[in-house]
Protein backbone atom coordinates (compact mmCIF):
# COMPACT_ATOMS: atom_id res chain seq x y z
CA UNK A 1 0.00 0.00 0.00
CA UNK A 2 1.51 3.33 -0.85
CA UNK A 3 1.72 5.92 1.41
CA UNK A 4 2.87 9.39 0.91
CA UNK A 5 6.12 10.89 2.80
CA UNK A 6 4.65 12.62 6.27
CA UNK A 7 6.56 13.46 8.53
CA UNK A 8 5.41 13.77 12.59
CA UNK A 9 5.99 17.87 12.33
CA UNK A 10 4.21 18.02 8.92
CA UNK A 11 0.41 19.99 8.83
CA UNK A 12 -2.18 16.97 8.53
CA UNK A 13 -3.92 18.93 5.88
CA UNK A 14 -0.76 19.92 4.31
CA UNK A 15 -0.09 16.52 4.18
CA UNK A 16 -3.31 15.40 2.68
CA UNK A 17 -3.71 18.37 0.05
CA UNK A 18 -0.21 17.90 -1.04
CA UNK A 19 1.22 19.88 -4.59
CA UNK A 20 -1.44 20.47 -6.94
CA UNK A 21 0.53 19.83 -9.91
CA UNK A 22 1.44 16.48 -8.66
CA UNK A 23 -1.74 15.33 -8.49
CA UNK A 24 -2.91 12.47 -10.50
CA UNK A 25 -5.62 12.78 -13.33
CA UNK A 26 -8.79 11.73 -12.00
CA UNK A 27 -9.27 8.27 -13.09
CA UNK A 28 -13.31 8.01 -13.92
CA UNK A 29 -13.35 4.63 -14.85
CA UNK A 30 -12.63 2.71 -12.08
CA UNK A 31 -16.23 3.25 -10.27
CA UNK A 32 -17.78 1.19 -12.59
CA UNK A 33 -15.20 -2.13 -12.45
CA UNK A 34 -15.28 -1.78 -9.05
CA UNK A 35 -19.35 -1.86 -8.37
CA UNK A 36 -19.38 -4.90 -10.97
CA UNK A 37 -16.62 -6.65 -8.93
CA UNK A 38 -18.11 -6.02 -5.53
CA UNK A 39 -21.50 -7.25 -7.10
CA UNK A 40 -19.81 -10.42 -8.22
CA UNK A 41 -17.97 -11.01 -4.83
CA UNK A 42 -21.45 -10.45 -2.82
CA UNK A 43 -23.56 -13.20 -5.53
CA UNK A 44 -20.24 -15.59 -5.04
CA UNK A 45 -20.55 -15.23 -0.87
CA UNK A 46 -24.44 -14.99 -0.30
CA UNK A 47 -25.89 -15.46 -3.85
CA UNK A 48 -29.00 -13.55 -4.42
CA UNK A 49 -30.09 -11.68 -0.76
CA UNK A 50 -33.20 -10.06 -0.73
CA UNK A 51 -33.21 -6.34 -0.95
CA UNK A 52 -31.35 -4.62 2.25
CA UNK A 53 -30.66 -7.87 3.35
CA UNK A 54 -26.93 -7.18 4.33
CA UNK A 55 -25.64 -3.55 5.93
CA UNK A 56 -21.99 -2.92 6.54
CA UNK A 57 -20.78 -0.08 8.47
CA UNK A 58 -17.27 1.18 8.66
CA UNK A 59 -16.67 -0.53 12.05
CA UNK A 60 -18.04 -3.83 10.29
CA UNK A 61 -15.97 -3.87 7.03
CA UNK A 62 -12.53 -2.30 9.01
CA UNK A 63 -13.03 -5.67 11.78
CA UNK A 64 -13.79 -5.80 15.26
CA UNK A 65 -12.49 -3.65 17.46
CA UNK A 66 -13.30 -3.33 21.30
CA UNK A 67 -16.82 -2.49 21.65
CA UNK A 68 -16.53 0.64 22.98
CA UNK A 69 -18.75 1.70 25.78
CA UNK A 70 -21.09 4.82 26.09
CA UNK A 71 -18.41 6.78 27.84
CA UNK A 72 -16.12 6.18 24.61
CA UNK A 73 -18.64 7.12 22.55
CA UNK A 74 -19.69 10.25 24.35
CA UNK A 75 -15.83 11.33 23.97
CA UNK A 76 -15.69 10.46 20.16
CA UNK A 77 -18.76 12.42 19.54
CA UNK A 78 -17.30 15.73 21.24
CA UNK A 79 -13.68 15.17 19.55
CA UNK A 80 -16.12 15.47 16.38
CA UNK A 81 -17.74 18.28 17.38
CA UNK A 82 -14.92 19.81 18.51
CA UNK A 83 -13.14 19.30 14.50
CA UNK A 84 -16.23 20.74 13.22
CA UNK A 85 -15.59 24.08 15.48
CA UNK A 86 -11.64 23.54 14.44
CA UNK A 87 -12.99 23.89 10.61
CA UNK A 88 -14.88 27.03 11.44
CA UNK A 89 -12.05 28.24 13.19
CA UNK A 90 -12.98 28.47 16.78
CA UNK A 91 -10.45 28.79 19.22
CA UNK A 92 -10.95 25.76 21.47
CA UNK A 93 -10.66 27.13 25.06
CA UNK A 94 -12.56 24.76 27.51
CA UNK A 95 -13.16 21.91 24.90
CA UNK A 96 -15.65 19.88 27.33
CA UNK A 97 -18.32 23.03 27.80
CA UNK A 98 -18.06 24.25 23.96
CA UNK A 99 -18.49 20.23 22.75
CA UNK A 100 -20.75 19.89 25.24
CA UNK A 101 -22.93 23.20 23.34
CA UNK A 102 -22.27 22.00 20.53
CA UNK A 103 -23.96 18.34 21.48
CA UNK A 104 -27.06 19.73 23.34
CA UNK A 105 -27.73 21.33 20.37
CA UNK A 106 -27.42 19.25 18.10
CA UNK A 107 -30.70 17.20 18.02
CA UNK A 108 -28.85 13.65 17.03
CA UNK A 109 -27.80 13.04 20.44
CA UNK A 110 -29.96 12.45 23.69
CA UNK A 111 -28.66 9.28 24.55
CA UNK A 112 -25.00 10.51 24.83
CA UNK A 113 -26.36 13.81 27.00
CA UNK A 114 -28.14 11.44 29.53
CA UNK A 115 -25.12 9.44 30.08
CA UNK A 116 -23.18 13.05 30.17
CA UNK A 117 -25.84 13.78 32.77
CA UNK A 118 -25.63 10.68 35.08
CA UNK A 119 -21.70 11.87 35.42
CA UNK A 120 -20.81 12.94 39.01
CA UNK A 121 -18.20 15.13 39.37
CA UNK A 122 -15.09 12.90 39.82
CA UNK A 123 -16.43 11.76 36.32
CA UNK A 124 -17.30 14.83 34.60
CA UNK A 125 -13.43 15.69 35.99
CA UNK A 126 -11.87 12.91 34.59
CA UNK A 127 -13.71 13.39 30.90
CA UNK A 128 -12.91 17.02 30.50
CA UNK A 129 -9.17 16.39 30.95
CA UNK A 130 -9.86 13.60 28.48
CA UNK A 131 -11.40 15.45 26.17
CA UNK A 132 -8.69 18.56 26.80
CA UNK A 133 -6.01 16.12 26.09
CA UNK A 134 -7.80 15.23 22.61
CA UNK A 135 -8.37 18.73 22.03
CA UNK A 136 -4.94 19.95 22.37
CA UNK A 137 -3.85 16.91 19.54
CA UNK A 138 -6.46 17.95 17.32
CA UNK A 139 -5.35 21.48 17.38
CA UNK A 140 -1.17 20.50 17.03
CA UNK A 141 -1.95 18.26 14.06
CA UNK A 142 -4.69 19.75 12.09
CA UNK A 143 -4.82 23.20 10.73
CA UNK A 144 -7.73 24.82 10.05
CA UNK A 145 -8.31 24.29 6.34
CA UNK A 146 -9.13 27.25 4.20
CA UNK A 147 -12.58 28.07 3.12
CA UNK A 148 -11.50 27.82 -0.68
CA UNK A 149 -10.90 24.11 -0.11
CA UNK A 150 -14.31 23.13 0.88
CA UNK A 151 -14.51 21.77 3.82
CA UNK A 152 -17.26 19.70 4.46
CA UNK A 153 -17.81 17.46 8.09
CA UNK A 154 -19.53 14.53 8.96
CA UNK A 155 -20.37 13.69 4.88
CA UNK A 156 -21.55 10.20 4.96
CA UNK A 157 -21.66 7.45 2.53
CA UNK A 158 -24.41 5.35 2.01
CA UNK A 159 -23.89 2.93 -1.23
CA UNK A 160 -26.74 0.27 -2.69
CA UNK A 161 -24.92 -2.61 -4.75
CA UNK A 162 -25.95 -5.82 -5.66
CA UNK A 163 -29.88 -4.71 -6.29
CA UNK A 164 -30.05 -3.02 -3.03
CA UNK A 165 -29.15 -6.47 -1.97
CA UNK A 166 -26.31 -4.76 0.44
CA UNK A 167 -25.85 -1.28 1.82
CA UNK A 168 -22.44 0.23 2.38
CA UNK A 169 -22.34 2.83 5.21
CA UNK A 170 -19.56 5.20 5.82
CA UNK A 171 -18.82 8.41 7.80
CA UNK A 172 -16.55 10.43 6.51
CA UNK A 173 -15.42 12.95 9.97
CA UNK A 174 -13.93 15.64 7.23
CA UNK A 175 -13.94 15.57 3.18
CA UNK A 176 -11.56 18.56 1.77
CA UNK A 177 -11.98 19.13 -1.97
CA UNK A 178 -14.65 18.69 -4.90
CA UNK A 179 -14.85 16.33 -7.01
CA UNK A 180 -15.38 16.59 -10.82
CA UNK A 181 -11.91 18.51 -11.70
CA UNK A 182 -9.05 17.10 -14.42
CA UNK A 183 -7.21 15.96 -11.15
CA UNK A 184 -7.78 14.22 -8.22
CA UNK A 185 -8.34 15.89 -5.21
CA UNK A 186 -10.87 14.84 -2.57
CA UNK A 187 -9.14 14.49 0.59
CA UNK A 188 -10.89 12.09 3.44
CA UNK A 189 -9.58 12.27 7.34
CA UNK A 190 -11.05 9.54 9.50
CA UNK A 191 -10.71 11.20 13.32
CA UNK A 192 -10.42 9.08 15.91
CA UNK A 193 -9.90 8.78 19.82
CA UNK A 194 -8.67 5.44 19.47
CA UNK A 195 -4.65 4.15 18.79
CA UNK A 196 -4.18 3.60 15.25
CA UNK A 197 -3.69 -0.38 14.30
CA UNK A 198 -4.37 -2.78 10.94
CA UNK A 199 -7.95 -1.72 11.58
CA UNK A 200 -7.87 1.50 10.08
CA UNK A 201 -6.15 0.90 7.17
CA UNK A 202 -8.99 -1.39 5.90
CA UNK A 203 -11.26 1.59 7.26
CA UNK A 204 -9.19 3.82 5.15
CA UNK A 205 -9.65 1.78 2.29
CA UNK A 206 -13.91 1.10 2.68
CA UNK A 207 -13.75 4.93 2.51
CA UNK A 208 -11.95 5.49 -0.32
CA UNK A 209 -13.94 2.91 -1.89
CA UNK A 210 -17.21 4.32 -0.63
CA UNK A 211 -16.54 7.92 -2.06
CA UNK A 212 -15.34 6.59 -5.65
CA UNK A 213 -18.51 4.59 -6.09
CA UNK A 214 -20.87 7.58 -4.71
CA UNK A 215 -19.23 10.43 -6.95
CA UNK A 216 -17.76 8.36 -9.96
CA UNK A 217 -14.29 9.68 -8.76
CA UNK A 218 -11.37 8.24 -6.99
CA UNK A 219 -10.37 10.65 -3.64
CA UNK A 220 -6.95 11.64 -4.24
CA UNK A 221 -6.00 11.19 -0.47
CA UNK A 222 -7.17 9.37 2.57
CA UNK A 223 -6.39 9.25 6.14
CA UNK A 224 -6.74 8.67 10.01
CA UNK A 225 -5.45 10.85 12.82
CA UNK A 226 -5.69 9.50 15.96
CA UNK A 227 -5.93 12.04 19.09
CA UNK A 228 -5.11 9.79 21.82
CA UNK A 229 -1.31 10.05 20.49
CA UNK A 230 -1.32 12.12 17.74
CA UNK A 231 0.06 9.44 14.84
CA UNK A 232 -1.40 9.81 11.20
CA UNK A 233 -2.07 7.44 8.21
CA UNK A 234 -1.75 9.04 4.94
CA UNK A 235 -2.46 6.71 1.75
CA UNK A 236 -2.30 7.96 -1.84
CA UNK A 237 -5.60 6.44 -3.52
CA UNK A 238 -4.71 3.90 -6.13
CA UNK A 239 -6.23 0.80 -7.34
CA UNK A 240 -4.30 -1.56 -4.79
CA UNK A 241 -6.16 0.39 -2.14
CA UNK A 242 -9.52 0.19 -3.48
CA UNK A 243 -8.98 -3.25 -4.39
CA UNK A 244 -8.05 -3.43 -0.56
CA UNK A 245 -11.45 -1.84 0.04
CA UNK A 246 -13.11 -4.42 -1.96
CA UNK A 247 -11.81 -7.55 -0.27
CA UNK A 248 -12.82 -6.01 2.97
CA UNK A 249 -16.12 -5.65 2.18
CA UNK A 250 -16.26 -8.91 0.59
CA UNK A 251 -14.49 -10.36 3.73
CA UNK A 252 -17.16 -8.98 5.78
CA UNK A 253 -20.36 -10.23 4.28
CA UNK A 254 -22.14 -12.62 6.72
CA UNK A 255 -22.04 -16.25 5.09
CA UNK A 256 -25.41 -17.56 4.61
CA UNK A 257 -26.47 -20.29 7.62
CA UNK A 258 -23.80 -18.58 10.15
CA UNK A 259 -25.25 -16.49 12.37
CA UNK B 1 -41.88 9.20 -16.53
CA UNK B 2 -39.15 7.94 -14.05
CA UNK B 3 -35.62 7.25 -14.71
CA UNK B 4 -32.82 6.51 -12.09
CA UNK B 5 -29.86 7.55 -12.30
CA UNK B 6 -26.00 7.61 -11.17
CA UNK B 7 -25.71 11.58 -9.75
CA UNK B 8 -21.75 12.57 -10.35
CA UNK B 9 -20.25 10.61 -13.23
CA UNK B 10 -18.78 11.69 -15.65
CA UNK B 11 -19.92 15.47 -14.54
CA UNK B 12 -23.02 16.74 -13.32
CA UNK B 13 -23.55 18.29 -16.44
CA UNK B 14 -25.87 16.01 -17.86
CA UNK B 15 -27.97 16.80 -14.59
CA UNK B 16 -28.21 20.23 -15.47
CA UNK B 17 -29.37 19.86 -18.96
CA UNK B 18 -32.53 17.89 -17.00
CA UNK B 19 -32.73 21.02 -14.78
CA UNK B 20 -33.23 23.27 -18.07
CA UNK B 21 -34.20 21.33 -20.87
CA UNK B 22 -37.97 22.00 -21.84
CA UNK B 23 -40.90 20.02 -21.33
CA UNK B 24 -41.75 16.90 -22.92
CA UNK B 25 -44.38 16.20 -24.80
CA UNK B 26 -46.23 14.15 -21.73
CA UNK B 27 -46.32 16.70 -19.38
CA UNK B 28 -49.31 18.66 -19.90
CA UNK B 29 -48.81 20.73 -16.34
CA UNK B 30 -51.60 20.86 -13.76
CA UNK B 31 -54.67 18.99 -14.52
CA UNK B 32 -57.81 21.30 -14.24
CA UNK B 33 -59.11 21.13 -10.56
CA UNK B 34 -56.83 19.14 -8.87
CA UNK B 35 -56.08 22.27 -6.76
CA UNK B 36 -59.63 22.81 -6.10
CA UNK B 37 -59.65 18.99 -5.12
CA UNK B 38 -56.63 19.18 -2.74
CA UNK B 39 -57.89 21.78 -0.94
CA UNK B 40 -61.39 20.70 -0.73
CA UNK B 41 -59.66 16.97 0.71
CA UNK B 42 -57.44 18.79 3.03
CA UNK B 43 -59.71 21.53 4.29
CA UNK B 44 -62.21 19.47 6.31
CA UNK B 45 -59.65 18.83 8.75
CA UNK B 46 -60.99 19.51 12.17
CA UNK B 47 -57.55 19.90 13.68
CA UNK B 48 -56.84 21.89 16.90
CA UNK B 49 -53.38 22.51 15.93
CA UNK B 50 -51.26 24.11 12.90
CA UNK B 51 -50.83 21.27 10.42
CA UNK B 52 -47.63 21.66 7.83
CA UNK B 53 -47.62 18.83 5.31
CA UNK B 54 -44.65 18.31 3.21
CA UNK B 55 -42.31 15.28 1.53
CA UNK B 56 -41.43 14.18 4.88
CA UNK B 57 -44.94 13.76 6.49
CA UNK B 58 -45.61 11.89 3.24
CA UNK B 59 -42.69 9.79 3.69
CA UNK B 60 -42.20 9.03 7.18
CA UNK B 61 -46.02 8.98 8.16
CA UNK B 62 -47.57 9.69 11.24
CA UNK B 63 -43.77 9.91 13.07
CA UNK B 64 -43.37 12.96 12.08
CA UNK B 65 -46.28 14.70 13.85
CA UNK B 66 -44.56 12.94 17.00
CA UNK B 67 -42.32 15.08 17.93
CA UNK B 68 -43.34 19.75 18.26
CA UNK B 69 -40.14 20.72 15.97
CA UNK B 70 -37.12 22.43 17.56
CA UNK B 71 -34.57 24.32 16.12
CA UNK B 72 -31.18 22.02 16.48
CA UNK B 73 -27.90 22.28 14.21
CA UNK B 74 -29.65 19.79 11.63
CA UNK B 75 -32.84 21.31 11.44
CA UNK B 76 -30.72 24.74 10.74
CA UNK B 77 -28.71 23.01 8.04
CA UNK B 78 -30.62 23.37 4.70
CA UNK B 79 -32.18 26.99 5.86
CA UNK B 80 -28.77 28.07 6.52
CA UNK B 81 -27.42 26.48 3.63
CA UNK B 82 -29.93 27.87 0.83
CA UNK B 83 -28.93 31.84 2.63
CA UNK B 84 -25.62 30.64 1.98
CA UNK B 85 -26.25 29.83 -1.45
CA UNK B 86 -27.60 33.12 -2.47
CA UNK B 87 -25.09 34.85 -0.64
CA UNK B 88 -22.33 32.97 -3.07
CA UNK B 89 -24.74 32.92 -5.99
CA UNK B 90 -24.89 37.25 -5.40
CA UNK B 91 -21.41 36.94 -5.12
CA UNK B 92 -21.07 38.59 -1.56
CA UNK B 93 -18.81 35.30 -0.82
CA UNK B 94 -16.34 33.39 -2.09
CA UNK B 95 -16.92 30.46 -0.59
CA UNK B 96 -19.95 28.08 1.40
CA UNK B 97 -18.35 28.57 4.86
CA UNK B 98 -17.89 32.09 4.81
CA UNK B 99 -21.07 32.40 3.03
CA UNK B 100 -22.89 30.38 6.01
CA UNK B 101 -21.45 32.55 8.35
CA UNK B 102 -22.05 35.53 7.38
CA UNK B 103 -26.28 34.41 6.79
CA UNK B 104 -26.04 33.81 10.94
CA UNK B 105 -24.59 37.07 11.42
CA UNK B 106 -27.48 38.32 9.36
CA UNK B 107 -29.92 36.31 11.04
CA UNK B 108 -28.54 37.38 14.56
CA UNK B 109 -28.14 40.99 13.70
CA UNK B 110 -32.27 40.88 12.80
CA UNK B 111 -32.98 39.15 15.80
CA UNK B 112 -31.23 41.47 18.27
CA UNK B 113 -32.38 44.51 16.79
CA UNK B 114 -35.92 42.96 17.03
CA UNK B 115 -37.02 42.41 14.14
CA UNK B 116 -37.28 38.40 14.14
CA UNK B 117 -40.53 36.62 15.49
CA UNK B 118 -40.38 34.30 18.62
CA UNK B 119 -39.61 30.61 17.53
CA UNK B 120 -37.98 31.58 14.19
CA UNK B 121 -34.29 30.64 13.23
CA UNK B 122 -32.94 34.07 13.93
CA UNK B 123 -34.15 33.96 17.01
CA UNK B 124 -32.67 30.96 18.32
CA UNK B 125 -29.79 31.13 16.86
CA UNK B 126 -29.17 34.55 18.61
CA UNK B 127 -29.53 32.89 22.10
CA UNK B 128 -26.81 30.05 21.24
CA UNK B 129 -23.15 30.14 21.95
CA UNK B 130 -20.65 31.17 19.49
CA UNK B 131 -19.45 27.51 19.31
CA UNK B 132 -23.19 26.68 18.30
CA UNK B 133 -23.35 28.98 15.84
CA UNK B 134 -20.49 28.16 14.64
CA UNK B 135 -21.64 24.27 13.85
CA UNK B 136 -24.25 25.63 12.28
CA UNK B 137 -21.81 26.85 9.71
CA UNK B 138 -20.10 24.33 9.14
CA UNK B 139 -23.24 22.06 8.56
CA UNK B 140 -24.75 24.77 6.62
CA UNK B 141 -21.25 25.12 4.45
CA UNK B 142 -21.55 21.05 3.81
CA UNK B 143 -25.15 21.15 2.53
CA UNK B 144 -24.22 24.26 0.43
CA UNK B 145 -21.33 22.23 -1.19
CA UNK B 146 -23.01 19.31 -1.78
CA UNK B 147 -25.80 21.17 -3.71
CA UNK B 148 -23.45 23.52 -5.50
CA UNK B 149 -21.55 20.36 -6.60
CA UNK B 150 -24.48 18.75 -7.63
CA UNK B 151 -25.55 21.24 -10.35
CA UNK B 152 -21.75 22.60 -10.99
CA UNK B 153 -22.88 26.09 -9.96
CA UNK B 154 -19.55 27.63 -11.27
CA UNK B 155 -20.00 26.70 -14.49
CA UNK B 156 -23.48 26.86 -14.58
CA UNK B 157 -24.56 29.92 -12.25
CA UNK B 158 -26.34 31.21 -15.56
CA UNK B 159 -28.86 28.66 -16.36
CA UNK B 160 -29.44 27.02 -12.40
CA UNK B 161 -30.97 29.17 -9.38
CA UNK B 162 -30.05 28.35 -6.15
CA UNK B 163 -31.22 29.27 -2.93
CA UNK B 164 -34.99 29.64 -4.26
CA UNK B 165 -38.19 30.10 -2.16
CA UNK B 166 -40.11 27.00 -1.56
CA UNK B 167 -43.16 26.39 -2.25
CA UNK B 168 -45.66 27.25 0.19
CA UNK B 169 -49.83 26.88 -0.38
CA UNK B 170 -52.02 27.49 2.43
CA UNK B 171 -55.38 25.22 2.25
CA UNK B 172 -58.54 27.62 2.35
CA UNK B 173 -60.38 27.58 5.46
CA UNK B 174 -58.19 25.24 7.60
CA UNK B 175 -55.18 25.42 9.76
CA UNK B 176 -52.91 23.23 7.33
CA UNK B 177 -49.91 24.78 5.41
CA UNK B 178 -48.55 22.67 2.22
CA UNK B 179 -44.20 23.31 1.92
CA UNK B 180 -42.90 21.96 -1.14
CA UNK B 181 -39.08 21.90 -0.90
CA UNK B 182 -36.72 23.08 -4.41
CA UNK B 183 -33.32 23.38 -3.95
CA UNK B 184 -32.48 24.82 -6.83
CA UNK B 185 -34.37 24.95 -10.51
CA UNK B 186 -33.80 25.95 -14.02
CA UNK B 187 -33.72 29.29 -15.05
CA UNK B 188 -35.32 28.43 -18.52
CA UNK B 189 -38.92 28.54 -19.26
CA UNK B 190 -40.68 24.78 -18.49
CA UNK B 191 -37.31 24.14 -16.10
CA UNK B 192 -36.74 21.12 -13.79
CA UNK B 193 -36.98 21.90 -10.12
CA UNK B 194 -33.94 20.19 -7.74
CA UNK B 195 -34.60 18.54 -4.20
CA UNK B 196 -31.10 17.58 -2.45
CA UNK B 197 -31.51 14.62 -0.04
CA UNK B 198 -30.18 13.11 2.80
CA UNK B 199 -29.19 8.85 2.75
CA UNK B 200 -30.26 6.71 0.03
CA UNK B 201 -33.85 6.75 -1.72
CA UNK B 202 -36.81 5.27 0.22
CA UNK B 203 -39.54 3.39 -0.64
CA UNK B 204 -41.76 6.45 -0.63
CA UNK B 205 -39.18 8.82 -2.01
CA UNK B 206 -41.36 8.99 -5.72
CA UNK B 207 -44.25 10.24 -3.71
CA UNK B 208 -42.11 12.50 -1.48
CA UNK B 209 -40.68 13.92 -5.32
CA UNK B 210 -44.58 13.89 -6.41
CA UNK B 211 -45.36 16.32 -3.51
CA UNK B 212 -42.09 18.65 -3.85
CA UNK B 213 -43.08 18.94 -7.99
CA UNK B 214 -47.06 19.19 -7.07
CA UNK B 215 -46.63 22.15 -4.88
CA UNK B 216 -44.28 23.58 -7.10
CA UNK B 217 -47.05 23.19 -9.58
CA UNK B 218 -49.49 24.81 -8.00
CA UNK B 219 -47.13 28.09 -6.68
CA UNK B 220 -46.07 28.55 -10.45
CA UNK B 221 -47.90 30.84 -12.84
CA UNK B 222 -49.75 29.46 -16.02
CA UNK B 223 -46.90 29.48 -17.91
CA UNK B 224 -43.88 28.67 -15.52
CA UNK B 225 -45.41 24.95 -14.72
CA UNK B 226 -41.75 22.90 -14.11
CA UNK B 227 -41.41 20.22 -16.54
CA UNK B 228 -39.58 18.08 -14.16
CA UNK B 229 -38.59 17.28 -10.35
CA UNK B 230 -35.20 16.01 -10.15
CA UNK B 231 -34.29 14.10 -6.74
CA UNK B 232 -30.68 13.80 -5.82
CA UNK B 233 -29.16 11.76 -2.92
CA UNK B 234 -25.29 12.74 -3.06
CA UNK B 235 -24.60 10.36 0.05
CA UNK B 236 -25.41 7.34 -2.55
CA UNK B 237 -24.78 9.20 -5.54
CA UNK B 238 -28.10 8.70 -7.36
CA UNK B 239 -30.47 10.96 -8.76
CA UNK B 240 -34.27 9.87 -9.51
CA UNK B 241 -35.97 12.34 -12.50
CA UNK B 242 -39.47 12.21 -12.56
CA UNK B 243 -41.45 13.72 -15.42
CA UNK B 244 -44.80 16.02 -13.79
CA UNK B 245 -47.02 14.75 -15.97
CA UNK B 246 -50.79 14.84 -14.91
CA UNK B 247 -50.48 11.21 -13.00
CA UNK B 248 -47.29 12.54 -11.13
CA UNK B 249 -48.83 15.46 -10.30
CA UNK B 250 -52.05 13.20 -8.96
CA UNK B 251 -49.99 11.07 -6.86
CA UNK B 252 -48.71 13.73 -5.06
CA UNK B 253 -52.04 15.10 -4.37
CA UNK B 254 -52.85 11.52 -3.10
CA UNK B 255 -49.71 11.20 -1.51
CA UNK B 256 -50.91 14.32 0.51
CA UNK B 257 -54.56 13.20 1.09
CA UNK B 258 -53.04 10.03 2.55
CA UNK B 259 -50.66 11.97 4.75
CA UNK B 260 -52.88 14.11 6.67
CA UNK B 261 -53.27 12.80 10.12
CA UNK B 262 -57.49 12.13 10.47
CA UNK B 263 -59.84 14.34 12.42
CA UNK B 264 -60.08 13.94 15.86
CA UNK B 265 -63.37 11.73 16.69
CA UNK B 266 -65.92 13.44 18.07
CA UNK B 267 -66.08 12.47 21.66
CA UNK B 268 -70.41 12.62 22.96
CA UNK B 269 -70.81 12.55 26.58
CA UNK B 270 -72.84 10.35 27.79
CA UNK B 271 -76.11 11.57 28.44
CA UNK B 272 -75.99 12.56 32.49
CA UNK B 273 -77.46 9.82 35.04
CA UNK B 274 -80.80 10.60 35.86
Amino acid sequence: MPATTFRAADDLVDALRGTAALRPVADRGLAGGLRAWLEDGVFERVGAPEPDAVSLSTRDVAGAREDAGPLAWLRGSMVGALLALRVAGVALTDPLERAVEVLRASGRNDALLRTLDALDADERARLAAEVGAHSRVLCDRLATPPPRWAPRCAVRQRVSVAGGALVLRGLVDLALGAPGGERACVCLLDVTTARLDASHETALAYLALLETIRSGEPPLRVAALSTADGAALVRDVDESLLADGVAAVIAALPVPGSS
Amino acid sequence: MTTVRRLLAPSPASLVALLTAPADATTSGLPDGLRRAVCERLGGGGHDVVLRLDAFAVERGPARFGEPFRWTVRASRRTLGTAALRHLEDRVATDPLRAATEAIEALCDRAHRGLARRGTLGTWLATQPAAVRAACAVAAATWATAVAHVVDLDLHHDVVAVGVPDAWVEVPGARTTLHGRADAVGRAEGRGVLRVRDGAPGPRALDGLAVDGLLASLVAGGADQPARILGAWPDAGLCVVVELDAETLRRGARALVRAAPSPKPVVVSPPLAA
